[in-house]
């Protein structure tokens, strides 16, 4: 039986030098740098990095910023795509609706933060809009949609991005769950529409999605062509940051870079960990 | 229930904006491509020409040597990293521990290219790697890779697992169960995940920027480079370069997003 | 004998699921197993075809000790509880399977399949693919998927218990008319009594990693543990009852 499992083994085998070896070498080499183990300034083991990282406020900022965008983007995300999905299910199955919500999934992050800056920049569609419609006198008196404290523009990007998917996954559950034929249950059992909706649908197309909608957190905390674009300079979203602070001129700020990208990755492994441990390792995609 | 008509109006309505917003950024992109001055605040454009097309399909300009070497670069990637993620996919879906595999097969597949790229930078600099095709290409099949272990650990079950032992049983080889069978079988999940590796790789911009060190200038990179010079309506051909072929692909073969073995 | 397996073994972790198991089959003849699910009947039907490892003992198949053989070198094929067809592979082509890989020349594939077909009733199904067939009729495919390539064994794991009871009656004559017809030896796993001892010629009973073959059907319905005696008192219970009301 020794030659069957042969492409497994090679699987195997990839598997460790592609996956494992990066992921650990990554963390190995980020804490050695961190702690003045290696590098170009290294003078031997110091905790000074990680107590100027602990002082300042900048690494904790980012990351703070990088789960609020993160969160909200996931509530307005889910939030929406669960409205399409219900709302228009009859036409997801077929006619127009039913091909163009696959087409923005054509579209990378870098054109959607292009659009979104587009959009909604000082001199964008919408200003140009409000101008015509006289709501503002002036470029200037057009709200701060991007670049802005708020991160109005970061949160309308991802989830301009992530809302076709999410529809197209609630309708993919919603069909193969049959939960027209779970709801008529419900009706027959005396349940109205309301109950039905918040007593079935929805609890039945959150289970199944949670994987995903888990993903969909982690993978908007460390985006970067969006936030590169439509953020402001600080605090960064935490990619930004540490490519920034890996970037500078100023080496000095290199074990930062990497104790940014560890703190990072604890917080995505332990998150990483959780969904796990719900789901019971099912799939997502 | 019968709706009423202002609720089917409402519903009309509904509809077109939901349509309105995944095709209008099509719309806008291939306007915008051909468009020469648009002075704020004007809604429309004032003047329009196809000049920037026709450099761009004459072949002159940077953009055509982009878009030439991001296809060529995603097609490496998306055929490694769907052949890898194969082979892995099996292997992790059999095992016993197949959680823990799974689970660090994920880590890659979620973190940010970005932060992983960084702690490896230094292995691209020993291996004089970086600002390379051959280090993108590596760098970018990395997390295509995680992608397609994920996406066929949950391919391989225990029927696929018991065609392949009916092949053995009737007296056929590895090469029988792959050949005639696990192939056969396994051609939709490899055309898609074919495709989705392809988009990961066809779409990244800040793996390749920092493993590229800019001079690997795939389609991405020019969005930015044209974004960042100001240069929008450069900015809009190249995107359009870089979403109309996925988007054609998409609308001829809804198959593509979604497991349909 | 044929079959003569000794002493197999097996455990998955601290799951001891064949325990000293040893039993006999004779040329051209088929033993029935009956047996609760979980008895490790299936495990042990895996290990004969090479499928699984046993962690002790040996199978000797007609005088030669295959157990350390690939499941491609021991001519024992097997028969899954669900019928379980190639997807991509048309009827003709699920039965075609094994003499393609033997590289049988083209006409002389032809001809077997089409007669084969034609015994097994489904002549005018031949290029219908699987997900066009009723469940009888892929478990008839599947089955002359098996016997086209003159296993030297055959092993049938439940393979009726998906079927209605009328298509699982006549599957049992068909199989019990081509076992005969092709001098077939074959273990036959079911957890139907009537099946039991209507397949086999000899009837075992597999009990917690054990197996117990009975010399004839009389010594297997007189054991009470396998529930024959059981059975047949309640009927008869139920019929004197119902013809003697108070």
């Amino acid at each position: 039986m020794n030659s069957r499992s042969l492409p497994g083994k090679i699987g195997l085998v990839l598997f460790l030098i592609l996956a494992i070896f990066p992921i650990a070498f990554s963390i190995g080499y980020a804490a050695f740098y961190s702690l003045g183990l290696t590098g170009l300034l290294s003078d031997g083991f110091t905790w000074e990095h990680w107590s100027n990282v602990f002082s300042r406020r900048e690494v904790w900022g980012s990351l703070l910023l990088s789960a609020y965008i993160s969160a909200f983007t996931v509530l307005l995300t889910v939030g929406a795509a669960l409205y399409i999905s219900i709302r228009l299910r009859s036409h997801l199955s077929k006619g127009t609706l039913s091909y163009a919500i696959y087409l923005p999934l054509a579209i990378p992050a870098t054109v959607a933060a292009f659009l979104v800056f587009q959009l909604l920049s000082g001199a964008g569609f919408l200003s140009r809009i409000f101008m015509t419609l006289g709501l503002i006198d002036s470029i200037n008196q057009f709200p701060d949609l991007i670049n802005d404290a708020a991160g109005f523009g970061i949160i309308a990007a991802h989830t301009g991005l992530a809302v076709p998917f999410f529809t197209i996954l609630f309708y993919e559950i919603y069909t193969s769950e049959k939960i027209d034929a779970l709801s008529q249950l419900a009706h027959t059992l005396g349940a109205e529409s309301r109950s039905v909706l918040y007593r079935v649908t929805l609890p039945i197309l959150i289970k199944k999605s949670m994987m995903n909608i888990s993903l969909l957190f982690i993978i908007v905390m460390g985006s970067y062509e969006i936030p590169l674009l439509l953020g402001r300079q600080a605090p960064q979203m935490i990619s930004v940051l540490t490519m920034r602070k890996y970037e500078m001129f100023d080496i000095s700020e290199k074990p930062e870079a990497f104790i940014a990208a560890l703190l990072y990755t604890g917080i995505v492994l332990v998150l990483l960990t959780l969904v796990f441990r719900r789901s019971g390792a099912k799939h997502a995609i | 229930m019968p709706s009423s008509p202002e609720n089917t109006f409402l519903k009309s309505s509904f509809l077109a904006v939901v349509v309105l917003f995944c095709i209008g950024p099509f719309v806008y992109l291939i306007g915008l491509s051909f468009v020469t001055s648009w002075p704020y605040p004007s809604i429309l454009p004032e003047s329009y020409s196809v000049d920037l097309w026709a450099r761009m399909l004459t072949g002159s300009g940077a953009l055509v040597s982009s878009f030439f070497l991001s296809l060529l670069i995603s097609l490496i990637v998306a055929a490694t990293s769907t052949s890898a993620g194969f082979m892995t996919g099996k292997y992790i879906a059999y095992h016993k521990h197949k959680s823990l595999l799974l689970f660090l097969a994920y880590v890659p597949y979620i973190m940010s290219p970005v932060i992983l790229g960084t702690c490896l930078m230094y292995l691209y600099i020993k291996g004089n790697l970086t600002g390379s095709t051959v280090g993108v290409i590596l760098a970018q099949t990395m997390f295509a890779y995680g992608f397609s272990i994920v996406f066929f650990s949950a391919f391989w079950n225990h029927r696929i697992r018991a065609l392949e032992d009916l092949v053995y049983t009737l007296g056929g080889s590895v090469v029988h169960a792959y050949k005639t069978v696990l192939l056969p079988i396994s051609k939709n999940a490899l055309l898609i995940c074919f495709f989705q590796t392809f988009l990961i790789s066809w779409f990244q911009y800040g793996l390749t920027l920092l493993i590229g060190s800019g001079k690997v200038q795939t389609l991405p990179i020019k969005v930015y480079e044209y974004v960042g010079e100001a240069n929008i309506y450069y900015a809009a051909l190249a995107s359009c370069l870089l979403v109309l072929p996925p988007a054609l692909l998409l609308w001829a073969n809804k198959r593509f997003v979604f497991k349909t073995v | 004998m044929f079959l003569s397996v000794r002493e197999l073994k097996k455990s998955f972790g601290k799951d001891e699921v064949l325990k000293q198991l040893s039993v006999d089959v004779e040329a051209q003849s088929t033993l029935s197993i009956l047996g609760k699910s979980g008895c490790g009947k299936t495990t042990f039907l895996k290990i004969l075809a090479g499928l699984e490892s046993q962690d002790h003992g040996s199978i000797e198949l007609n005088g030669i000790e295959i157990s350390q053989r690939p499941p491609q070198k021991r001519g024992v094929v097997y028969l899954y509880q669900e019928p379980l067809l190639f997807p991509h592979l048309n009827a003709f082509d699920n039965i075609a399977f094994g003499l393609r890989i033997q590289k049988v020349d083209a006409d002389a594939i032809e001809d077997r399949v089409a007669s084969l077909l034609k015994s097994l009733g489904l002549s005018q199904h031949a290029l219908k693919m699987p997900d066009q067939l009723s469940g009888g009729q892929k478990q008839r495919v599947a089955f002359g998927r098996a016997i086209i390539v003159n296993p030297l064994l055959l092993l049938l794991d439940e393979p009726f218990a998906s079927l209605d009871v009328e298509t699982r009656a006549t599957m049992q004559h068909l199989f019990k008319d081509i076992s005969n017809q092709f001098g077939i030896t074959s273990i036959f796993v079911t957890h139907d009594l009537k099946e039991a001892l209507l397949m086999g010629d000899k009837i075992a009973y597999m009990q917690q990693g054990h197996i117990t073959t009975y010399s004839s059907k009389q010594a297997f319905i007189n054991d009470p543990k396998v529930g024959v005696l059981k059975e047949i008192s309640f009927w008869s219970n139920l019929v004197q009852s119902t013809s003697n009301p108070e």
